[in-house]
């Protein structure tokens, strides 16, 4: 094919454009200034060394792991339960259920967060991790329920035949067969939730507390109050952490396409 | 051993009625085709004796024991599928070891059947082949071998040949009967190559819309077919149609528009009804003093030549001769033995 030039340099508008807003944050967080400023007039190490010395922060940190680890998982075993249940309904049926399943990915997320704080009041969640992790559980059951789904999709209904002519019962059919053959859709489907939960920030204003509260709520807080160069450490560290999901659910999606 | 008998056995998706009631003993040790278009019912049957669709009506008997509620997994039947639906995530040994495992036999002897299954079905060297990375062949001997590893009382196919070169099959089908006559073991396979019906089957059952229009042995049902659908189905044959004239001690007068031709009568003729001259190429002969025909078309197919001959009515008809057959004159006299020719009812 002939390559246009005109073209490519449109491409490439459109790539810094999309990529250039997060890429400035990096160089300001090895700022020496007390200001954010691009570009920066020195370079130093003093904010990541201010990131480490505060608590505040790494709490913040380990918390947001905590929550997307627990939430990635509890969204793994209900959004797999889910699409091995839509699997079996018969076609009209599975449309419907489907629909209400990927429900919290098309309802606005401050409608959610508004109803899901309600909730929580009334049952004492609001600043707890059980609050977080069932909300952001709830935000990633439907892309584990269709990445699950597609891998389902995908597998020969002939297999499970198979195993059962060779006298195998519905439980052993699905640890030797079925589970193995979706496995990537599920790993897959769990750094997915997991990135969701971490990089999710209007459900978790609402949920955090005064002890409990994710890296992204933080950031919010701290640049409300003073925006240095500190907010974009933080910044940078949650940047690097998605890089490193999506690179691992890239690298579980390839195996997938074996 | 173990023979199986189908009674009454029928099955509708909705509407769709796609095995009319079915009665059809198979003896213990017995080779079995069902043969038929798509469409037929042949692999509903099965899958109903497979116990993967379950019978709207009838019953399902091994040695005269009922299993028509019982699940796949309690009928110890083996199943060779026409995608092989081998477990892409296993080797080849894992995938014939799989009905062992299942069945909690102790490890030592699990290694030693799959062993003894694979030098069978000369798989030796590939035990550890992931079955992605063999060729369609080997793919498909797996599939037998998983499926007869577990000792099934029954053995199903299901077009197991389908996917295989023109070559191969022909060898797997040789195999295939070889391995049943060493060990015969009851065995229901389905397919609509007359040719793999004809060199495998004790039995063949011709089905065609859901039922099952006549069983029996290859040669009876190519000397002796029920229906037109059967002789078209089965061999090459000349089916000249006509109306039945009469019919008297066994044999029928079909007048058509080369004349009357008289021959066996099929069971269920009646006179007046409409029938067909069934004459087979090979008993279509060249006779000074016999019917005036003229040569068309010449094909020449190897150990044979067929002739295309057409008739003063323009009725063809196709005669087939050993050996090459240097270019004929145009016009030939021909002739048939009466005993050669069946009178059939026309399919309905």
């Amino acid at each position: 094919m002939r390559r246009s030039l005109a073209l490519d340099a449109f491409a490439g508008a459109v790539a810094a454009f999309l990529v250039l807003p997060i890429l400035a944050i990096v160089p300001v967080a090895f700022s020496a200034g007390s200001f954010v400023r691009l570009p920066p007039l020195a370079w130093s190490l003093r904010w990541w060394a201010a990131f480490r010395a505060d608590p505040a922060w790494l709490h913040a940190l380990l918390t947001s792991l905590e929550v997307a680890a627990l939430g990635g998982l509890l969204a793994v075993l209900t959004g797999t339960a889910a699409a091995l249940g839509l699997a079996r309904l018969p076609a009209r049926a599975r449309l419907l259920a489907t629909g209400l399943f990927v429900g919290p990915l098309v309802a606005p997320v401050i409608v959610l967060a508004v109803g899901l704080y309600a909730l929580a009041r009334s049952f004492g969640l609001v600043g707890s991790i059980a609050g977080l992790v069932l909300a952001h559980a709830m935000l990633a059951v439907p892309y584990v329920a269709l990445t699950v789904g597609v891998s389902l999709a995908a597998l020969d209904p002939r297999l499970a035949l198979a195993a059962s002519g060779l006298g195998a019962a519905p439980w052993r059919i699905f640890r030797t067969i079925t589970l193995p053959l979706i496995l990537p859709g599920i790993a897959g489907g769990a750094v997915f939730a997991a990135v969701t939960s971490f990089d999710e920030v209007v459900l978790a204003i609402f949920l955090s507390g005064p002890a409990v509260k994710t890296l992204p709520v933080l950031i919010w807080e701290q640049v409300r109050v003073e925006f240095t160069p500190l907010v974009t450490v933080a910044a940078t560290v949650m940047i690097v952490l998605a890089i490193l999901g999506a690179v691992l659910g890239r690298l579980l999606g390839g195996e997938r396409a074996q | 051993m173990t023979g199986v008998v189908f009674e009454g056995l029928w099955k509708s998706f909705g509407a769709v009625e796609a095995l009319r009631p079915v009665d059809l003993a198979i003896a213990s040790g017995e080779f079995v085709s069902l043969l038929g278009p798509s469409g037929s019912g042949k692999t509903t049957l099965l899958n109903l004796c497979a116990g993967y669709v379950e019978p709207s009506g009838g019953r399902i008997l091994i040695d005269g024991r009922d299993i028509t509620g019982l699940p796949p997994r309690r009928r110890n039947m083996g199943m060779v599928f026409q995608s092989y639906a081998l477990f892409p995530h296993m080797d080849v040994a894992g995938n014939v070891a799989y009905g062992l495992q299942v069945r909690g036999l102790a490890r030592e002897e699990i290694r030693r059947r799959v062993a003894a299954s694979l030098a069978q079905l000369q798989l030796e060297g590939l035990a550890r082949r992931p079955v992605r990375a063999l060729s369609g062949g080997q793919q498909q001997r797996v599939a037998l071998a998983r499926a007869l590893v577990i000792e099934p009382d029954i053995l199903l196919m299901d077009e197991p040949l389908g996917a295989l070169d023109r070559q191969l099959r022909r060898d797997v089908q040789l195999e295939i009967r070889r391995m049943h006559v060493a060990r015969p073991r009851t065995t229901l396979y389905v397919t609509h190559d007359q040719e793999e019906a004809l060199v495998m089957s004790d039995r063949i059952a011709v089905m065609r819309a859901g039922r099952v229009v006549q069983i029996g042995t290859a040669q009876a049902l190519y000397a002796e077919p029920a229906d037109t659908f059967v002789a078209r189905f089965l061999g090459e044959s000349n089916l000249l149609p006509g109306r039945v004239t009469a019919i008297e001690a066994g044999r029928a007068v079909l007048a058509g528009s080369a004349g009357p031709i008289v021959g066996r009568a099929a069971p269920g003729l009646a006179v007046g009804a409409a029938a067909a001259a069934l004459i087979r190429p090979e008993h279509v002969h060249e006779r000074t003093g016999g019917l005036a025909a003229r040569v068309v078309e010449r094909v020449f197919l190897g150990e044979i030549t067929a002739l295309r001959l057409a008739l003063g009515d323009g009725t063809t008809l196709w005669s087939r001769r050993l050996g090459f057959v240097s270019p004929p004159a145009e016009e030939v006299e021909i002739s048939w033995n009466d005993g050669d020719v069946v009178i059939l009812p026309e399919a309905i």
